[in-house]
C-alpha cells in the first residue's frame, strides 16, 4: 500500500515539470486569449482594454475575410493532401517493390541513394523550400516559365495552386516513408500465393496491397489534413504573403496578418479561439482514430 | 523451366520501377538543386537566360549574408535557439514520458491525453496570447521568449513519441536497478536514459531542427537583428520594393544545409522519428 502512493508520487513528480512549463506557456496563454476576445484591444486606436462580450464573435461569423480564408485553408488542405496521398503512395509501393527484388548489391545501394533523395524536401527548411519554388516560378528567370516559352507569374496568376504545389512537395516524403514502411510489412508469402493464382502488378496493387495498408492511408492522411489546416503558414508568408487581395491568405496567416499588421488584438484573438477549439476537436478525433487503429 | 519463364517479365518490370523511382528521384531534388547551383551564379547570371550553363561560379553571394545581412549574429543566435529547444524539449519530455510510461497515478491518462491535444494547436493562434506575455515579462527581442513558444509547442510532441519508446523497453533491468537501492530517479538517468538513447537521440534531432527551422516566432518576438534567426534574417532580403536575388538564394542554401547534414548522416533516425511521430 505504502508503494503504491510512492510510485504514484513518483509518476506525479515525474511529469510535474513538462505539467507546469505546458501551463505556463500553453493553458494560461490560451484562457487569457479567451479572456481577450471577449474585449477590444487595439493599441494603435487605444491602450484601453473594453469588455465587448461577444462582438468579436459577431464579426467573426459576418466577415468575408473570415469566411474566405476558412474557405482557402479548407480547399488548400484537401488538395494537398490528396497530391502528397497520390504520389507519396505510388512511389511507397514502387520503393517497396524494388527494395523486395534488389537482390544485388549495386540494387540495394540504388535504394539507399533513391531514399537519400526522396528526404530531402523533409529536412528542406519550410522558408528555404519556399525561395527554391519562387525561384522556379519566376517569370523572368525561372526555368520553368523559360521550358514552357512562356512568362507567367505563377504565384500571382495561379497563387493557391503554387503554394499547394510548393507545400506538397515539402511534406510528400513523411507520406511516401509511413506508406513504405507499411507495405514492407506485408509478408511476402502473400506477395507469392498472389502471383501463383497469376495476379499482375496492378490486381496485386488492388487487390492485396491496398486493403492491407488501407488503415495506415486514412490515419496518416488524417495525420496530414490535421497537420496542413492548422499549421500552415511558413510557405504562404514567404512566397505570397497571403495575396494576391488574400488569395492565399490561409487561416493561421489571417491570425497573425491581424496581429500583427492591425494590432486588433480582440478581432485577432477571436480567431484565435476559433482556430484552438477546431485543433482541439481535430486533435481529440486523431487521438481516438489513432487508438483505434493501433488496438 | 517455369522458373526461367517468369523471371524474365520480372526484371523487365523491374527496370520499369527503377526507371520511374529515379524520374521521380531527380524531380524531387530539382527545386533545391536548382537553388543551390543558382546561388553561386553572379547576380547578372541569375537574370540572364535561365537554362544557360552556369559560367563563373561566385561564392559573392555568400559573402553578402555576412556583410550586408547580418548573418554571423543569426547563425550563433539560431544555433542558441535550437540547442534551448533541444535541452527543454529532451529534458521535460524525457522525464515526462518515462513518468507516463512507468508510474501511472491518479488522473495521469487525462494528463497525457491533454498534452497530446495540445500538440494540433495552431501555433499563430498561440503567438497571440503569448505575444502579449512575453511583452509584459519584458522578453521581446530575447532569444528566450523565442525559444520557450517553440519549446512548448514541440513539447507534446516529444512525449507522443517518448511514451511508446518507453513502453517498449524491458522492464526488468530497471526493476532490478530499484531493488539495488537506486532511486527512480537514479534508474532514470542511469538505465532508461541509456536503454532508450536511439529514441532521445530521434527527438534531439526533430527538436533541433524545429528550432533551426522555425519561422514564426522569431517574426513575432524578434524587430532587431541582434535578437533575430536566420529564417527571419532571410525575410529582410525581399523588401517592398527589391529583392535581394543573389543573398536570398545564398541564404535559404545555408540554412538548409545543417538540416540536410543531419539528416543524411541519421537518416535512419529521422525516418523512425517520421514513423512514431503520428
Amino acid at each position: 500500500m505504502r508503494r503504491g502512493r510512492a510510485r504514484r508520487l513518483t509518476g506525479f513528480g515525474l511529469t510535474l515539470p513538462a505539467s507546469v512549463f505546458v501551463f505556463a506557456f500553453m493553458v494560461y496563454p490560451i484562457a487569457s486569449v479567451v479572456f481577450l476576445s471577449v474585449h477590444d484591444y487595439s493599441p494603435l486606436r487605444s491602450s484601453a482594454t473594453t469588455f465587448t462580450g461577444l462582438a468579436n464573435y459577431a464579426w467573426l461569423l459576418g466577415s468575408d475575410l473570415v469566411h474566405q480564408s476558412i474557405w482557402i485553408t479548407v480547399v488548400f488542405t484537401v488538395v494537398s493532401v490528396a497530391i502528397e496521398l497520390a504520389i507519396g503512395l505510388a512511389l511507397a509501393v514502387l520503393l517497396a517493390r524494388a527494395v523486395i527484388e534488389a537482390r544485388s548489391r549495386t540494387g540495394r545501394v540504388l535504394v539507399r541513394l533513391l531514399s537519400s533523395a526522396y528526404i530531402l524536401p523533409f529536412a528542406t527548411p519550410a522558408v528555404a523550400g519556399a525561395i527554391a519554388w519562387k525561384i522556379l516560378l519566376h517569370p523572368q528567370f525561372g526555368p520553368v516559365d523559360a521550358l514552357l516559352h512562356t512568362d507567367i507569374a505563377w504565384f500571382a496568376q495561379f497563387p493557391l495552386a503554387s503554394v499547394i504545389v510548393a507545400d506538397a512537395w515539402k511534406t510528400m516524403p513523411f507520406v511516401l516513408f509511413l506508406l513504405f514502411a507499411a507495405v514492407l510489412s506485408i509478408e511476402p508469402e502473400q506477395y507469392e500465393a498472389a502471383r501463383l493464382d497469376g495476379a499482375n502488378g496492378w490486381q496485386e496493387f488492388r487487390y492485396l496491397t491496398f486493403p492491407l495498408i488501407l488503415p495506415v492511408v486514412a490515419v496518416t492522411a488524417a495525420f496530414r489534413a490535421v497537420d496542413a489546416f492548422t499549421k500552415i503558414f511558413d510557405t504562404v508568408f514567404v512566397t505570397t504573403g497571403g495575396g494576391p487581395a488574400n488569395d492565399t491568405q490561409v487561416f493561421p496567416l489571417l491570425i497573425w496578418r491581424t496581429t500583427f499588421d492591425f494590432l486588433d488584438f480582440g478581432h485577432a484573438s477571436a480567431l484565435a479561439v476559433a482556430a484552438i477549439l477546431v485543433s482541439a476537436v481535430l486533435g481529440a478525433g486523431l487521438l481516438a482514430l489513432r487508438r483505434a487503429s493501433t488496438a | 523451366m517455369t522458373v526461367a519463364i517468369r523471371r524474365r517479365p520480372a526484371i523487365a518490370s523491374q527496370t520499369v520501377v527503377v526507371a520511374v523511382l529515379v524520374v521521380a528521384a531527380v524531380a524531387i531534388l530539382l527545386p533545391f538543386m536548382w537553388l543551390a547551383v543558382s546561388s553561386l551564379k553572379t547576380e547578372a547570371e541569375i537574370f540572364a537566360n535561365p537554362l544557360a550553363i552556369v559560367q563563373t561560379l561566385t561564392l559573392s553571394n555568400y559573402a553578402s549574408l555576412f556583410a550586408q545581412f547580418h548573418f554571423g549574429i543569426a547563425t550563433v543566435n539560431s544555433i542558441l535557439i535550437s540547442l534551448g529547444v533541444v535541452g527543454i524539449s529532451v529534458a521535460l519530455g524525457g522525464l515526462a514520458a518515462y513518468g507516463f510510461s512507468r508510474y501511472p497515478f491518479r488522473g495521469s491518462r487525462l494528463l497525457l491525453g491533454g498534452l497530446l491535444v495540445t500538440r494540433m494547436v495552431t501555433p499563430a493562434a498561440l503567438v497571440v496570447p503569448l505575444y502579449l506575455m512575453m511583452n509584459a515579462l519584458g522578453l521581446l527581442n530575447n532569444l528566450v521568449s523565442i525559444i520557450l513558444g517553440i519549446a512548448v509547442l514541440n513539447l507534446p510532441f516529444v512525449v507522443w513519441v517518448l511514451r511508446p519508446f518507453f513502453d517498449a523497453l524491458p522492464h526488468e533491468i530497471e526493476e532490478a536497478g530499484l531493488v539495488d537501492g537506486l532511486s527512480p530517479l537514479g534508474v532514470f538517468f542511469r538505465i532508461a536514459v541509456r536503454l532508450a538513447a536511439p529514441g532521445l537521440l530521434t527527438v534531439a534531432i526533430l527538436s533541433f531542427i524545429a528550432g533551426w527551422t522555425d519561422l514564426l516566432f522569431p517574426i513575432s518576438f524578434s524587430t532587431t537583428p541582434e535578437a533575430g534567426a536566420l529564417t527571419s534574417g532571410l525575410l529582410q532580403m525581399q523588401t517592398g520594393y527589391k529583392i535581394y536575388w543573389g543573398s536570398l538564394m545564398a541564404g535559404g542554401v545555408y540554412l538548409t544545409l545543417p538540416t540536410l547534414a543531419l539528416s543524411f548522416a541519421l537518416q535512419k533516425y529521422l525516418i523512425q522519428g517520421m514513423r512514431l511521430g503520428y
